[in-house]
């Protein structure tokens, strides 16, 4: 860290032109436009895309070569409507709670490691800051519903608070079996000691991914991801937004951009909650059995940043790729389903997971199942 | 860094003040989760970055959506506005003007205390991460106090559970 904070100094004297909160409005635009955005609008329509292959349509065809500047046709339209706050609504509330939504989903992107050499912010306390920020999405589907003066949003409001207060605590009790075996909260440093490799020699820390690190943590990265599914409120865990019981939910009310932020909430949030399961469990940037800096001849650190950055999306839109793929498979579960899942179901099965990985690190002192198998570490 | 800072501070005590006259709850509880993600922000500033993620994680994602559900769930109360008709200013200003100043006093003696930090030496322990540190104190040196706090919680949720069951 006192590396860091001369690598923070050094910096200053090449950017020192502009101060502390310059930097900071140039580095939330980079990643709302860079990042956020577009994955934001492409995502709206990969996933028209792949619910017409599972139900055996074309899906968007008309702008665009396959219809893939669909999702730009749809903004513009969107910015073309009437700002509408309905009569009796909370103006001030209705205009403020989307705005919840998107920061809470578009901080996080700044602790993502997309690559070794390519962290937005490699915080000390990055897996806490990602579940910090994604909290604030609650109280903006909550009073976003309230402020609409409508009985269906402020139903759908109040089911997605108490059910995103419900599953984050079997999300953080899955983050804990990673903490503890790498003994950091360092999103970059979590990621690195993933890097086992079959060729060259390994250093003690360095495990194969965590999925694969004992049997406890494979059934964390599931409870990880489910509750992932539950926390962006996607199938089958859509109670809020049931389109069949609550007319549209939350966002009844909203149309227009208000409604677009929202969604774009929501699909940075699912791709967030991707990123997590792809850095925590599944190597992050790691080619599996790999590392394309151990080859014996050095590369560029450019190049390597890019491989970096493939492997890292490939695995993370993987992940996204199922979440839309539950979507057209699985039914909506119902509300007393969805809490004894959470209760009775999946945060015993987290305690097991926490436990588990304890016990195990005390007796294998710390070695993964591939370094026991490997015979060194 | 220390605008942002600054800003911060002026950012919390404005939303504390709404969220003490607001008439309307509800404004008042959506302010009170501005003035924690402040309360955060100088957390952050003490190089206590746990503390401001640990501060949002609970008292944002948990204890103002709590707020908000019972607000909410309870029949007009976001209708009803609390204001005394009778303007009682001379008691509770004078209570207030004087718990402020022994408070200022308390604290002022308090960090007159304190060792003077350089700048630099300022700079270097809001740099050093502390979360090894606080982990290693509560389950090291603090392991009674961090247990006993535990067992009451686990007490709390027991009765919050056998208060809730179904008869």
């Amino acid at each position: 860290m006192v590396q860091s904070a001369q690598f923070a100094h050094s910096l200053e004297g090449w950017f020192g032109f502009l101060p502390l909160w310059g930097w900071a409005a140039i580095s939330a635009a980079i990643i709302i436009y860079f990042l956020a955005l577009p994955f934001g609008g492409l995502a709206t329509y990969v996933e028209r895309k792949i619910a017409a292959d599972m139900q055996d349509r074309i899906g968007p065809n008309r702008v665009g070569p396959l219809g893939i500047l669909q999702f730009l046709a749809d903004a513009i339209k969107m910015l073309g409507k009437e700002d509408f706050v309905p009569k009796g609504g909370d103006r001030f509330l209705f205009n403020l709670a989307p705005l919840f939504v998107v920061v809470g989903s578009c901080t996080a992107f700044a602790v993502l490691p997309l690559s070794k050499y390519l962290i937005g912010a490699d915080v000390n306390i990055g897996v806490i800051l990602i579940l910090a920020v994604t909290t604030l999405i609650a109280p903006g589907i909550l009073l976003g519903a309230w402020a609409s003066e409508n009985k269906w949003s402020l139903l759908g409001g109040l089911r997605a608070a108490s059910q995103i207060v419900s599953y984050e605590i079997p999300v953080a009790l899955s983050i804990l079996p990673v903490v503890l075996i790498s003994g950091s909260l360092q999103m970059g440093q979590i990621v690195d000691q993933q890097g086992w490799t079959l060729f060259g020699e390994n250093p003690a820390t360095f495990h194969f991914w965590n999925a694969f690190h004992n049997p406890f943590t494979f059934f964390a990265m599931f409870i990880l991801f489910i509750g992932g599914l539950a926390e962006t409120n996607r199938i089958p865990f859509d109670l809020p937004e049931a389109e069949s019981e609550l007319v549209s939910g939350f966002n009844t009310e909203f149309s227009g951009m208000r409604f677009g932020l929202y969604a774009l909430g929501e699909f940075c949030d699912v791709f967030v909650m991707s990123a997590m399961v792809a850095a925590l469990y599944l190597g992050g940037w790691h080619i599996p059995f790999l590392d394309i800096e151990k080859l014996g001849f050095a590369l560029p650190t450019a190049l390597v940043a890019m491989v970096h950055l493939t492997v890292f999306m490939v695995k993370t839109l993987l992940v996204v790729f199922v979440v839309m793929w539950l979507r057209w498979t699985l039914p909506r579960l119902r509300v007393d389903q969805l809490m004894g899942m959470c209760w009775k179901g999946m945060l015993p099965i987290a305690f097991i997971n926490v436990l588990g990985t304890a016990v195990w690190m005390w007796v294998f002192k710390g070695q993964s199942m591939m370094q026991l198998l490997a015979g060194h570490g | 860094m220390d605008l942002v800072l600054l800003l911060a501070e002026i950012f919390t005590v404005a939303s504390a003040v709404i969220v003490a006259f607001h008439p309307n709850i509800l404004y008042a509880s959506v302010f009170l989760l501005f003035a924690f993600c402040g309360v955060a922000v100088m957390f952050l500033f003490a190089g206590a970055d746990f503390l401001a993620g640990a501060q949002i994680i609970i008292y944002v994602g948990g204890v103002t959506i709590l707020i908000l559900f019972a607000i909410m769930l309870t029949q007009w109360l976001y209708k009803i506005k609390l204001v005394d008709i009778r303007n009682k200013m001379l008691l509770p200003g004078v209570l207030a003007l004087g718990i402020g100043f022994f408070l200022y006093r308390a604290l002022h003696q308090m960090a007159l205390s304190l060792p003077k930090l350089t700048p630099e030496a300022l700079d270097k322990f809001t740099a050093t991460p502390k979360t090894a540190l606080m982990g290693q104190a509560l389950l090291g040196s603090y392991l009674l106090p961090f247990e006993a706090i535990t067992i009451l919680l686990l007490g709390a949720l027991v009765g919050a559970v056998w208060l809730a069951r179904p008869e």
